[in-house]
């Protein structure tokens, strides 16, 4: 919901899409390119600068949302530095001391964490329409988007779903002991199964009922100043990139 | 052309699972009217409109639109779905995109129609059940109601001739169905025929111009719904008589006659305002 809300009430929000779309593209390969750590910092301050100071993102939010990202980026950065060794006799992890493979290391999490913020940047400032439109554009096939749309439709459907029933549960003691609260769980998938199905029908005739016979088709906004923002969004990606590539 | 904007001759359909939905069941739809479907739960009224749209293909039996047979080709249900709207009584399984100006372009963009017109019909649609304000927002913030009226300007963005609209009350609270209500008959007005499921027996007799009572599977009665929902055999099958006409009803057993140029009060306010003329007339020296 934070992305959501960050997406619809940030300063880029009428900002093109397609101009975000080569930022964000800009800052990915700027991430790749980083020829060091240092490098890598600097992508990472420059496009978390980008998103709070330039779109507004409050930096809680921003910091919420990149939260599990981090974790999970931490965790396999972390598992870098241990060496499984086996057979060659003494503990069979290793904490890795090699100052090269250390560095390697630190540039690795320092690339994923810079392509992190590069898409945050793009999360939060855009809606998921508007880049469910911009991948369109990109020629992304139609099955691929049509369940993205729908998928993200049903999320926020199914999410008020899942709500209203734990709360019958609870409301019913269904969550009173550890026991309990697993026979509910149970109750809460099998049903949330047959609602799934159901609304997969009810929304297969309400696209028949609407003339629908074959992609999602929609309506895009018509974004004022587009060719301004792209060239802007041009140059300073190229900009990033170039930061990326001279900072030693 | 003829008063029949829809009709139904001897349709019958039966679910795959066996259950007869509708048995025989012949039925009118007149232009430019306001039509209530009244029935209790499983009469078949919701496999009725599946039929009107072309979802649903009875098993035996005709559909006309305008005297013509309903065509089930390709070309034939695009003109028919484009002409005859539905909006479903849940609004969370009929809106596909996260915007309501998205989804508003939803139907005009499957008729194919250019960018400038669908941006058209959807700022008309947006206007006509006054949620143009709301035009950038996500689907998912809006309340039940407003859902509601963008369901409809979806339908109405495709410029229908009817609007089939499966219980729109539904889950609504009083000033809800009184906005919803406004925006109906605004689109009456604007010379759509409006064709509602309704189990609210005294908003069918105060807003419908004609009332379409069913009973398993087939029709049961049909006529204006002072006529027919005073019936004993009506009330039966619906459980229940419109209020206002049991207040006129226990009013003229005292001798109160409520009657004013020989028209009955349908609504509350005509109730209220029709005591208030007997009142005033008999304090009156």
């Amino acid at each position: 919901m934070l992305t959501e809300q960050s997406a619809y009430t940030n300063r880029w929000r009428w900002v093109s899409p397609t101009a975000k779309g080569i930022f964000t593209c800009s800052g990915l390969v700027a991430a790749c390119a980083a020829t060091s750590p240092r490098a890598s910092l600097l992508v990472i301050t420059l496009l978390m600068a980008t998103a709070i100071f330039g779109a507004g993102i409050p930096i809680t939010h921003y910091l919420r949302v990149g939260a599990p990202a981090m974790l999970f980026l931490g965790a396999s950065c972390l598992s870098l530095l241990v060496t499984l060794n086996f057979g060659s006799g003494g503990s069979p992890l290793t904490l890795q001391s090699n100052p090269d493979e250390l560095s390697r290391i630190v540039h690795i999490c320092g690339r994923s964490c810079a392509c992190l913020a590069a898409l945050l940047l793009l999360t939060l400032t855009t809606p998921l329409s508007d880049i469910i439109s911009l991948l369109r554009r990109c020629r992304v096939p139609d099955t691929l988007l049509d369940l993205m749309t729908l998928c993200y439709r049903t999320l926020f459907v199914l999410s008020a779903a899942i709500h209203e029933t734990l709360t019958a549960q609870s409301a019913r003691l269904g969550h009173s002991t550890v026991t309990q609260s697993l026979r509910s769980l149970g109750g809460l998938v099998a049903n949330l199964t047959i609602q799934v199905w159901q609304r997969s029908q009810a929304l297969h005739i309400a696209a028949l009922a609407r003339n629908n016979d074959g992609a999602l088709r929609f309506l895009e906004y018509p974004f004022a100043r587009s060719a301004r923002h792209i060239t802007l969004a041009s140059g300073a990606g190229i900009t990033l990139i170039l930061l990326a590539v001279l900072i030693p | 052309m003829s008063d029949a904007i829809i009709r139904l001759e001897n349709v019958s359909y039966r679910y795959p699972d066996g259950t007869a939905a509708l048995t025989d069941c012949s039925l009118t739809i007149n232009r430019n009217k306001r039509t209530a479907v009244l029935g209790a739960n499983g009469a078949g009224k919701t496999t009725m409109f599946l039929h009107l749209n072309g979802i649903l293909q009875p098993s035996s039996g005709r559909l006309f639109r305008d005297d013509i047979p309903f065509e089930y080709s390709r070309t034939g249900l695009r003109k028919l779905r484009s002409k005859v709207g539905m909006v479903f009584q849940n609004p969370d399984s009929q809106l596909f995109s996260a915007s309501v100006q998205e989804d508003v372009s939803f139907g005009p963009m499957n008729l194919g129609l250019d960018t400038t017109t669908i941006r058209r019909r959807v700022a008309e649609a947006l206007g006509a059940v006054a949620m143009a304000g709301l035009a950038d927002k996500p689907v998912h913030n809006l309340s039940y109601g407003q859902k509601k009226r963008v369901c409809i300007a979806g339908v109405l963005a495709m410029e229908p001739e009817v609007i089939i609209l499966d219980e729109p009350m539904a889950g609504l609270d009083a000033a809800m169905q009184e906005e919803l209500t406004a925006v109906l008959e605004r689109l009456h007005a604007g010379g759509i025929t409006i064709v509602i499921a309704t189990h609210d027996l005294d908003f069918a007799y105060g807003w419908a111009d004609q009332a379409l009572v069913m009973q398993s599977g087939g029709l049961l009665a049909h006529g204006t719904p002072e006529d027919i929902l005073l019936r004993p055999e009506v009330g039966n099958a619906l459980g229940t008589i419109p209020q206002i006409a049991e207040i006129i009803h226990s009013l003229s057993l005292l001798g109160i006659d409520l009657r004013g140029n020989g028209y009955l009060p349908r609504t509350r306010n005509e109730l209220v305002a029709a005591i208030a003329a007997v009142t005033t007339r008999e304090d009156t020296p």
